[in-house]
């Protein structure tokens, strides 16, 4: 039997090869080192997402139907029978309640676009804060962040299908947004809407938009992404034999790539279970888009939150001159800032390439603490990023915790520009902090929980040296300019570790020269 | 942990210090053989009781999948679906529940197979150099070089400059087509008029005429144009409130847009167009949901709180013969959010000359 399977499988693979001339690359590629560490798999999961958004939203297309032709609902969905709404929203509600099977597939891809946006952002925070970003990935990392900006694009496109009520809102929004860009508002927002709002026109729109042009450039960029993942090889972390020079890890095949393909059925069987058991969504409870109505504590989806933060912390600030208005109010949070935003973090390889003077090829990843100011300022913007998301849902926490909606607003406003200077300071002095309790470990080696009693009655803890696998990770860490110039600031000089003492400071009580009096040691020995 | 599994591990550690020599030669990090990788599959070698249980531990993962697929089929073949049907509501969780099982099945399978029975173990690959050799840059630059000269575009400025031009003016092709986009045409006068004109009655949200004595004092409700289509109207909603007389503060010319403390306001935020609905009676606040701006519905509708930067524009009404309730036209300025156009100041009385918006 096995004969006659390795046989067809020669034959093929010599048909292919003569008209392709495959082996090599087939060779070079199966043979291909990955290295292994359970956060590199967090891109993988926005692959597989993104793979799950593509198959369900196929079948979507296929009854869902994007129109705002008016029509009378006839479905099986009695509460909204005999009411007018648009076909869009109509076909919606079929997918959900005379489709077997639509409701699941509708779930599951609003559940995969949920998971594809946090694993983008945690992905990209495991890029941003092990240095993977540096020469020769920056172009990499441009992809990356346009592929963010399209993942939020295309999800709010998505959301706003459906025309519910919900979709609506968003909608009106946005349409108010372009409405308030500074001399070509009108028109932009008269192009995009067809006319003023609603303009008749946005839904088809939206959806060639969100079914063919976004995902394809998605699509695009996903390949790219990937290929240069592919073509520069991946990072690895320090470890023993790991160099810039080599990849250490496990080959393509077979271990390799059957795990991806086992992840890749993991994360679908996580979605189906979301998809089946949590609803999401549930446009039938909204009703029917009408320009005039809004239900309370209406959100966005979660990756445009942040946004919704900003616009609700902002200052009512509006410029009214000649026969003009200017609205700083809208225009600031909502096109000024994630301008800004998106383009720094664009450009944050090349801003820090500037900054340090770092020209050098970078394979080997560095640790958080490695680096305290990178590692600061990253968790100074998540601390600024997470402030606009707790804004954007200042409705619901004045809800649950039953406080003043302006107090919440008006401390907001202020910790936006107290928080995250203050995170960034003690953010890199954490690393500091750890960078020392490396320094400890690697020369004073770990604490063993035996004391010994010297001969001239002082009580010592017997350390034991850091197994070789770990110190030679901490041997060969990149030099420490922080942490030497942090120590020299120090008035109890350098790391303990070095001095030969043991280590105490950030979480310990310092031990001035006057500990070691008699009156320390009586209480030590009683 | 106790004590004893530190010593142990301990034990374990100073046992690989003596064994172990870290090389700073060859390898500057170190020696690939005190790898912290683990190996599943390197238990498992030479151990054929457990790969067998391995074995049938990744098959029964792999069958649980039928298990889900044939439980999937089941349930949407069987299982009531429709709405109100006895039992419906588990339908997709059923559905979710069979799939999920059918997925995970054969991916834990798979890496649970990829992590005991196949090899992993570590190897090393060196990384190519990514940038080219000089000599390739030299040959790349001067091959492009020689073309470009080839070209003669340096020289002949005529080819040169008719060449910009003509690529330049590609730019300006698809502007007219992104006219078809929308309706420019009168775009200002669209934004600053709503269906609202002359005479015409306040209908409530089931198109019925609203009467002065229908709303109690506190009493709050949705307004629309008695036009056609004036319920869907996106710019048009209205809130009729009504208050005690002697609550409202007004300007002196906007004494007469009041009707026995009945007072009418835009529902469209000047923030970013959400329905402001919500309000509180003893307070005279109105609320939009969106963003929080909060107006003060006895005050003209001054801001007191958020992101809107004007008070919603007022809709002045009377009462007509039969005691039904009328705009005197329609609003004095642009409803909704801020645009550039907009003008710094409107005349401070209801537009009624009977413009007809076309919605």
């Amino acid at each position: 039997m096995a004969s006659i399977t390795e046989k067809a499988a020669a034959g093929t693979g010599t048909w292919v090869d003569d008209r392709l001339g495959s082996a090599n690359f087939v060779r070079r590629s199966l043979n291909k080192v990955f290295p292994d560490h359970w956060s590199f798999m967090l891109g993988e999961v926005a692959l597989y997402s993104f793979i799950m958004l593509l198959l369900s939203g196929t079948y979507l297309t296929l009854f869902f139907e994007g129109s705002s032709r008016e029509v009378i609902y006839n479905g099986s969905y009695t509460p909204l029978k005999g009411i007018p709404m648009t076909a869009a929203y109509a076909s919606t509600l079929d997918l959900s309640f005379d489709v077997r099977g639509g409701l699941i597939m509708r779930q599951i891809h609003h559940w995969a676009a949920l998971l594809f946006m946090a694993a983008i952002v945690v992905h990209l925070m495991r890029v941003f804060f092990t240095g993977a970003f540096r020469k020769p990935r920056e172009l990499n990392w441009v992809l990356g962040v346009g592929l963010l900006v399209l993942g939020i694009v295309e999800g709010f496109a998505g959301y706003s299908l459906p025309d519910d009520l919900l979709s609506g809102t968003g909608l009106r929004i946005a349409y108010s947004i372009a409405l308030s860009t500074p001399v070509l508002g009108t028109w932009v927002s008269f192009l995009v809407f067809g006319g003023e709002y609603p303009g008749g026109m946005i839904i088809e729109r939206l959806y060639p938009i969100h079914i063919l042009l976004v995902p394809g450039i998605i699509l695009a960029l996903i390949s790219a992404h990937m290929g240069l993942v592919w073509y520069q090889k991946h990072t690895q972390f320090r470890g023993p034999g790991r160099t810039e020079n080599n990849v250490v890890g496990s080959r393509l095949w077979p271990a390799m790539a059957t795990k991806m393909v086992g992840f890749n059925m993991l994360v679908f069987g996580v979605l189906a279970l979301l998809g089946g058991l949590f609803q999401i969504n549930p446009i039938w409870l909204y009703g029917p888009y009408d320009a005039s109505q809004v239900s309370a504590g209406s959100q966005p989806d979660w990756y445009v939150g942040f946004l919704d933060g900003s616009t609700r912390l902002m200052p009512n600030w509006e410029l009214r001159f000649w026969d003009y208005t200017l609205s700083p109010n809208i225009i600031l949070p909502t096109q000024v800032l994630p301008a800004v935003l998106f383009t720094l973090l664009a450009l944050y390889p090349f801003i820090e390439a500037k900054l340090t003077g770092d020209k050098g090829y970078h394979n080997l990843l560095e640790r958080p603490r490695d680096n305290p100011v990178r590692t600061g300022l990253g968790a100074m913007s998540i601390s600024f990023y997470l402030l606009l998301l707790v804004a954007g849902g200042n409705d619901i926490v004045a809800t649950i915790f039953h406080l003043s909606i302006n107090e919440i607003t008006y401390t907001l406003r202020a910790a936006l520009f107290i928080v995250p200077p203050i995170v960034y300071v003690i953010t890199k002095r954490f690393c500091l902090s750890l960078q020392r309790a490396d320094d400890a470990l690697l020369h004073h080696g770990i604490e063993s929980g035996t004391i010994r009693r010297l001969p001239s009655g002082e009580f010592v803890e017997e350390t034991v040296p850091l197994p070789p696998q770990y110190a030679v990770l901490l041997q060969t860490t990149p030099e420490r300019k922080e942490l030497a110039e942090h120590n020299a600031h120090r008035s109890d000089g350098p790391t303990p570790a070095l001095a030969g003492s043991s280590p105490r400071g950030f979480f310990r009580p310092k031990r001035s020269p006057s500990d070691a009096s008699p009156e320390g040691q009586k209480e030590l020995e009683g | 942990m106790s004590n004893d599994s530190i010593r142990e591990r301990l034990k374990a550690s100073e046992e690989t210090v003596e064994t172990a020599e870290v090389s700073h030669g060859e390898h500057p990090v170190g020696d690939p053989t005190h790898s912290t990788h683990h190996s599943y599959h390197a238990d498992l070698r030479n151990d054929p009781k457990r790969q067998k249980s391995a074995e049938r531990a990744i098959a029964t993962l792999f069958l649980l999948s039928v298990v889900g697929v044939v439980g999937f089929c089941a349930t949407y073949v069987f299982w009531p679906f429709e709405f109100g049907e006895d039992g419906y509501e588990y339908y997709t969780p059923a559905l979710g529940a069979f799939m999920a099982l059918a997925l995970l099945g054969i991916g834990a399978g798979a890496v649970l197979w990829a992590k005991t029975l196949m090899v992993d173990d570590e190897t090393i690959q060196e990384r190519h150099h990514l940038a080219s050799a000089d000599e390739d840059k030299v040959a790349a630059a001067a091959i492009l070089k020689e073309g470009l000269e080839d070209t003669g575009l340096a020289r002949r400025s005529l080819l040169r400059n008719s060449l910009l031009l003509g690529g330049l003016s590609l730019g300006a092709l698809p502007v007219p087509l992104l006219f078809s986009l929308g309706r420019y045409q009168h775009k200002e006068r669209a934004l600053a008029t709503t269906g609202w004109k002359q005479g015409s009655r306040l209908l409530d949200e089931l198109g019925r005429p609203v009467k002065l004595g229908d709303l109690e004092v506190g009493g709050v409700k949705s307004v629309f144009p008695d036009v056609e289509g004036g319920r869907r109207m996106a710019d048009s909603a209205s809130l009729l409130i009504r208050m005690r007389p002697e609550d409202l503060k007004l300007r002196e010319s906007r004494q007469e847009w009041v009707v026995d403390g009945h007072i009418v306001y835009s529902a469209i935020c000047t923030h970013l167009g959400c329905p402001v609905k919500l309000y509180e009676q003893q307070t005279h606040h109105l609320f939009c949901p969106c963003h929080q701006s909060t107006f003060d519905a006895a005050a003209e509708s001054k801001v007191l709180f958020g992101p809107a930067a004007r008070p919603l524009p007022q809709l002045a009404i009377a009462v007509d013969d039969e005691g039904y309730f009328i705009a005197q036209g329609d609003f004095n300025e642009p409803v909704g959010p801020s645009f550039w156009e907009r003008k710094p100041k409107y005349p401070q009385q209801p537009k009624t000359d009977d413009t007809n918006k076309g919605h």
